[in-house]
């Protein structure tokens, strides 16, 4: 049994300008030890499937009818999507569900200290003494590379420098031992050494723990050091999922395709970047048949009519195309 | 904690830095009106008949000290004020300031900061809320009844006040005092009394305030609550109450704090209006009265005086609380 099972999760949002949507039918799985990447342009839907499985996106946010979100945690079977008051959300909130953000910043509350926000959490969920959580969060900080960490436990996020900060991040996303860890860009925000430096401790930490993590990106680089296996989002459209050597091995949907072109070769300066055309359509525009039409290289007027389905190209590697499905003879 | 005592020490230095300067400032001014003390004294007996002469000025300047320069005299007068607490005879009427506003500052003061009190006690919680509810009927009839406050001269209200009260109960609420109390020494009949009839002042001054406060609070609110580290604490689980009032809340106190002194400024310009229509004696009528009637700059000086030393001190009193509740700000003016 998996950890995670995501299964037709459809997200719309009530807006002044009327419904609309961000994720579209999305399914996938995540097995406890694996590290799924989450692709995709800004508005792609990705930081908006993350944020579902934690019930943390806005109260005009409206689930799908089939929408299924189900956390399996000690052969207990969790549907997320039917957790309703603070205390029933406590175990997908920091319980067995921890959050990375992007801006290591804005995600700590800056007049409250490092260590009174790990300890409020450790307390909340563990049901220990604070002297406890004060030990156990101390500890964190020294594990995740902080020098001085007694000393950090005391300080307030201003005085950490951006690095750290996501350390400190870190630390106490895993300090209550989550069994899913979603990092939503948790590198974007750093210095590309720094940058390093978090990959390798997130790696690290990964095999430590061995939890399962969502590592959501707009960089196929970074997932290319990082996961196991990859999902491809455009426009709230899961395209192309696989394992990550498949996908970037044998880019199935021309939207990865384009991604892995954009991508600056170091062996090869001269090589011009092939960035794809056009921007993504705002969500009140979703273009019909295949969201990423507009902006296809290889469409065909069947591109926008009717929806794609997913075919097979090889062990857990789909994508929805028509046109590469019938080049590669999977129909 | 040593730490902290040092800062409040200095901010305490800094306060008392302020009011010296405060003070200069006040005296110059009361220079800088035409004519001195004793010019002003002998012309008003003028008109009362009297004969006066040159001579006669000159000799007043004298027993007044008005010969001696400007710096010996301000520092008279600040010594005066800062040691003994006297401000010196009034220009027009000659008698001791001390005794001349003798309860009336203090009972200004404490109507502006009841009033002030009461407006942030209000609009604290109800903006809080009206930031937070989803209920479009709470938040629309809120905002009506604050743009109401905001747009309804606070003489209207009272007139409106009174105008019910005088036909419901045959009592204007004027006054402060009923006849039987006006003349006597305080007690807490006094005071019983006293209350009873103070509270329309403190709430026509604390209803505009309050509006005020109101937009300040929300606005503050719906900005903090729409922050990143919120959907953080959030995703950790901490939820409900406890999550609203040590994350948005507490990090939108701030800058509301921070107004404090402005407000109590506010409320005391229009306490004036308010006086004179529900016909109290207090020392914001007595301030335009010797300002702009009588020229007695000696009065008018104090009061100004008196009113910047309290906002000084409601200044220092925020600084300590948003040091107490900020490390940034503590950081930033202790030092790390």
């Amino acid at each position: 049994m998996s950890l995670l099972n995501v299964n037709n999760l459809t997200l719309q949002f009530d807006t002044d300008e009327g419904r609309i949507t961000a994720v579209d039918d999305v399914s996938f799985e995540l097995n406890a030890g694996e590290v799924l990447g989450l692709v995709g342009e800004s508005g792609s839907g990705k930081s908006v499937t993350a944020k579902s499985l934690m019930k943390l996106n806005p109260d005009n946010a409206v689930y799908g009818e089939g929408s299924q979100i189900t956390l399996t945690l000690d052969n207990e079977n969790i549907d997320v999507l039917s957790l309703k008051s603070g205390n029933e959300l406590q175990v997908i909130r920091g319980g067995a569900v921890s959050m990375i953000f992007q801006e290591p910043m804005a995600s700590f509350a800056p007049a409250i200290s490092i260590g009174d926000q790990m300890v409020e959490q450790l307390t909340l969920h563990k049901g220990i003494s604070k002297r406890e959580a004060a030990e156990i969060s101390i500890e964190m900080l020294d594990r995740v590379g902080i020098s001085d960490a007694a000393k950090r436990f005391n300080q307030y996020a201003v005085e950490l420098s951006g690095g750290m900060r996501q350390r400190a991040m870190i630390a106490m996303a895993l300090s209550t031992r989550p069994s899913l860890l979603i990092a939503d860009e948790p590198t974007t925000a750093l210095d590309v050494t720094i940058q390093a430096q978090v990959i390798d401790l997130m790696k690290d930490l990964i095999k430590e723990f061995g939890m399962g993590i969502i590592f959501i990106t707009h960089d196929l680089g970074v997932i290319a050091q990082t996961a196991d296996r990859v999902a491809v989002m455009y426009l709230g459209k899961l395209v192309e999922q696989g394992t990550v050597r498949d996908v970037i091995k044998n880019p199935s949907h021309p939207y990865t395709r384009g991604l892995l072109n954009a991508l600056p070769k170091l062996d090869n300066l001269d090589t011009p970047l092939m960035p794809i055309p056009g921007d993504i359509p705002s969500p009140l525009e979703r273009p019909e048949g295949c969201v990423f039409h507009t902006r296809c290289s290889v469409a065909e007027p069947r591109c926008q009519q009717s929806v794609p389905s997913y075919s097979s190209f090889g062990d857990n590697h789909k994508a929805a195309c028509f046109v590469t499905a019938e080049q590669q003879g999977n129909v | 904690m040593a730490r902290f005592i040092q800062f409040t020490l200095m901010r305490a230095v800094m306060s008392l830095f302020t009011l010296l300067t405060v003070s200069l400032i006040v005296f110059s001014l009361m220079e800088l009106v035409p004519g001195n003390c004793a010019e002003r004294y002998l012309a008003f007996k003028n008109t009362q008949g009297s004969q006066i002469t040159i001579d006669d000025i000159k000799a007043e300047e004298r027993r007044l000290g008005l010969d001696q320069p400007f710096l010996q005299r301000w520092t008279s007068w600040v010594g005066n004020v800062f040691f003994k607490g006297e401000f010196g005879d009034s220009c027009i009427l000659r008698l001791d300031i001390n005794q001349l506003l003798s309860d009336k500052f203090w009972i200004s003061l404490g109507i502006c900061l009841a009033a002030l009190a009461v407006a942030y006690l209000i609009a604290i919680p109800v903006g809080i809320y009206s930031a937070t509810t989803k209920s479009a009927v709470a938040n629309n009839s809120l905002r009506f009844v604050s743009y109401l406050g905001l747009a309804l001269p606070n003489f209207l209200l009272a007139l409106i006040i009174m105008l019910i009260s005088t036909v419901l109960f045959g009592d204007s609420l004027t006054g402060l005092f009923s006849a039987e109390y006006r003349d006597a020494p305080w007690s807490l009949d006094k005071f019983l009394d006293f209350l009873s009839r103070a509270w329309l002042p403190i709430f026509i001054l604390g209803w505009s305030a309050t509006a005020f406060a109101l937009q300040t609070v929300r606005a503050l609110m719906l900005d903090e609550v729409g922050k990143l580290y919120v959907t953080a604490a959030s995703a950790r689980g901490i939820s409900g109450s406890k999550l609203l009032w040590r994350y948005p809340a507490r990090h939108a106190m701030g800058p509301v704090i921070n107004s404090l002194g402005f407000d109590l400024n506010r409320i005391f310009n229009e306490l004036p209006v308010v006086a004179l229509i529900l016909t109290l004696t207090e020392a914001g009528a007595l301030l335009i009265e010797s300002l702009a009637r009588s020229n007695d700059q000696q009065l008018a000086g104090a009061i100004i005086f008196l009113l910047t030393a309290s906002i000084v001190l409601v200044n220092f009193v925020t600084d300590i609380l948003l040091a107490l509740m900020d490390p940034r700000i503590r950081k930033g003016m202790i030092g790390a």
